[in-house]
């Protein structure tokens, strides 16, 4: 029993980086832009798509390195020419903007690509478990983790010590005064949402390797990651961080014990920390009022 | 300014509304397909072209547009032309409903196909019969369709789940032995799926266990931890559509295809299409097969389905197709479009070999108006020679032997006054 569990936490650890890696981009975008970005599924599938097809011409590498950019160069269009002009307006106008292309991406990826779905090869030595007894802990899902792990680490320098990160990050905590200053606040938007976008690249490609690529799949990745950001707490990256990590964990726990529980309990557990803490882990007073 | 004074116009109850919209709504518009003629007979087709099940959904689509332009071709049913209305029921229940109540009432269909999941054609079914709609049930698969749940006016092309079980369970039974784990889809296809392994399994000695997994589940790890802590000697993988995609991926890359066997009911070429080549692995059913050398029009069907998807045709393609063939062959024959003397008809009515497409002639039995098709058990494997050779039907059992004797099924059928 004592293995079994500890086999779920480990499990869920490595979900709740990739929910962590997804979550992270929401979150970016959510705070500086007060977008609630209903097309991050989306975004997600393009990854994987756009993986997909130039992969035969790259290799899984190439597919990888190229993917994300390219994803967040639409994500940089999108932006520009669609959310950049709502942005004096009520956050609804966005959401709904967003909500509706979430359906325009899923429905253009299954005109373009069919709706069947399509197979993704990974590297043969990352296809393998780390061993038999271990065989949940393929060489691709250590990967993944790597992968989150990295993103969410440059994501910290870049936050922390460039000036763009400082930047966005005074203008989470306050915008009017950061575009009082002089600095370019829609220019700072859109690169913002570029790299949320870039992160909803990543995490697509990385998925398709995993669970296989179709026009649906980032639907059922969507929520769970809206999910960590409500838990660790709007407006905070180590709380979004917390979150993935926290709901990714109590799954698995709850694997163990009542299987077809283990997608409600994410819910069950916003709903308790919503009604001890409604700001969320690390929310910060105010932000979730 | 600190940040309590600071103003935010995203809060926290809106993200909370919206996260609860966004789960509760599912939207898509609905599109109509061809409009011929000036007094159509129309067919309202109702599946999920949105969500997990899409690409079967499409197939069968595909096949039904090709049926009614065949039909079309020959004249028409009762002189008049075929419209085929396709809807979307967006695999959820109420829209489901909603757009059967759209197609009878507002377009005035004068028959109902659908729907892949079994849940929403039980819940249309009560529409219909209520309406007194001729409903023909393509490819929605759970026993209570023409079991205890059947009525006067549905009639099932695709299989029971029983049909299916019965057809590979000894197979696995002998090949690989009795101790079984089942990864079940939460809903009515899958608990049906799992209770008829489940009875053959106990009949013969054998012990099962099982997790049920919610449908659109993507990562399956720690329902294959649990599969693996029961060390059964086979899994059975009742997924369906993209959710059987990522499960049956993971179960390979975990290397568990070389600790038990798997299989289940149904592998469908769709699917088999999406994964790798390690995970064309199993033991499974196929429903109808497009390699089925010396049957006869079955090479023509398939070449035709290869003119409009660019591959070779699948089940989904023909349960379309049959469903639409079906309407237009009887109404044709009896000469009316009245429901219940249509219903009355197709009791007992055998499928030509240009529609069974298959070995025999497949009749509707008059007792559960379930189609008494050919079940191809068989083994999934990597392409060999045509890229859509990725099946091996080792032995094709007669619908009559799958389904077992009609008093089994339950069903009791009222007819209307």
């Amino acid at each position: 029993m004592t293995t079994l569990l500890l086999f779920n936490v480990t499990n869920g650890l490595i979900i709740g980086a990739f929910y962590v890696l997804m979550a992270l981009g929401l979150s970016l975008i959510l705070n500086l832009s007060n977008t609630i970005n209903f097309a991050h599924g989306g975004f997600l599938v393009i990854g994987g798509y756009i993986a997909y097809a130039i992969t035969p011409y790259v290799g899984f590498w190439g597919g990888l390195l190229l993917a994300p950019p390219l994803t967040a160069v639409i994500g940089l269009v999108v932006e520009r020419l669609l959310i950049r002009p709502l942005y004096g307006r009520d956050p609804l106008y966005s959401l709904l903007l967003t909500f509706g292309l979430a359906f325009i991406i899923q429905d253009g990826t299954r005109f373009i690509f069919g709706a069947q779905g399509k197979p993704v090869t990974i590297p043969p030595f990352l296809a393998q478990p780390l061993s038999s007894e271990l065989f949940f802990i393929t060489g691709y899902r250590l990967f993944m983790v790597g992968m989150a792990v990295a993103a969410v680490a440059l994501l910290f320098v870049l936050l922390r010590y460039t000036r763009l990160g400082i930047r966005i990050r005074a203008g989470t905590l306050d915008l009017e005064t950061v575009a009082s200053l002089g600095i370019n606040v829609q220019m700072l938007r859109t690169l913002n949402f570029g790299v949320g976008i870039f992160l909803a690249g990543l995490s697509g490609v990385l998925a398709a390797g995993q669970l296989g690529l179709e026009p649906t799949m980032g639907d059922s990745l969507l929520l769970p990651s809206f999910i960590a950001i409500i838990v660790g707490g709007i407006g905070s990256l180590p709380g979004t961080l917390a979150g993935g990590l926290l709901i990714g964990v109590a799954s698995g726990l709850t694997a163990v014990f009542l299987p077809a529980a283990s997608e409600a309990v994410i819910y069950v557990l916003m709903a308790v920390v919503l009604l001890i803490r409604p700001r969320g882990l690390f929310g910060e007073e105010g932000m979730m009022t | 300014m600190g940040p309590t004074q600071r103003p935010r116009s995203v809060d926290r109850r809106t993200i909370l509304k919206t996260g609860a919209a966004i789960a509760a709504v599912q939207f898509t518009s609905p599109y109509i397909i061809k409009a011929r003629g000036e007094t159509p007979v129309r067919i309202g087709f109702i599946d999920p072209l949105t969500g997990v099940y899409a690409a079967i959904a499409q197939s069968e689509v595909v096949g039904a547009k090709y049926a009614a332009e065949e039909i079309n071709k020959k004249g028409g049913i009762l002189g008049r032309q075929v419209e085929l209305l396709v809807e979307d029921s967006a695999n959820d229940v109420g829209t489901g409903v909603q757009k059967a109540h759209k197609l009878i009432e507002r377009d005035g269909v004068n028959f109902i196909v659908g729907d892949v999941n079994s849940g929403i054609a039980a819940a249309i079914a009560q529409v219909t019969s209520e309406k007194k709609v001729l409903h023909i049930v393509g490819g929605g698969h759970t026993d209570t369709i023409t079991g205890t749940g059947c009525t006067w006016n549905v009639f099932r092309v695709c299989n029971t789940t029983t049909m299916d079980a019965n057809a590979i369970a000894s197979t696995l039974m002998e090949k690989f032995g009795k101790k079984w784990y089942f990864l079940t889809p939460d809903y009515a296809y899958g608990h049906s799926v799992q209770a008829s392994f489940e009875k053959l399994l106990k009949a013969a000695g054998g012990t099962s266990a099982a997790s049920l997994v919610p449908l659109g589940t993507a990562d399956y790890s720690a329902y294959l931890i649990q599969a693996k802590a029961s060390a059964p000697q086979v899994l059975i993988n009742i997924m369906g559509g993209s959710d059987q995609v990522a499960s049956l991926k993971q179960f390979v890359q975990f290397g568990m295809d070389k600790q038990m066997a798997v299989g289940g009911t149904l592998f469908e070429l769709e699917s088999i299409r999406a994964v790798p080549d390690t995970a064309r692995v199993g033991w499974w059913t196929m429903e109808w097969w497009w390699d089925q050398p010396g049957v006869p029009h079955v090479a023509e069907f398939n070449a035709a389905m290869k003119k409009i998807t660019g591959g070779a045709a699948t089940a989904r393609n023909w349960f379309g197709f049959a469903s639409v063939q079906t309407i237009a062959l009887i109404a044709n024959q009896e000469k009316t479009l009245d429901a219940p003397k249509l219903a009355h008809a197709l009791g007992g009515f055998k499928l030509p070999p240009e529609v069974a497409l298959q070995p025999g002639a497949p009749e509707y039995r008059a007792g559960d108006h379930e189609l008494m098709s050919t079940v191809f058990a068989g083994e999934a494997h990597p392409p060999q020679g045509d890229p859509d050779n990725m099946f091996t039907v080792k032995s094709p059992v007669p619908g009559e032997k799958a389904a077992g004797p009609v008093e089994a099924t339950g069903c009791k059928i009222q007819w209307p006054a």
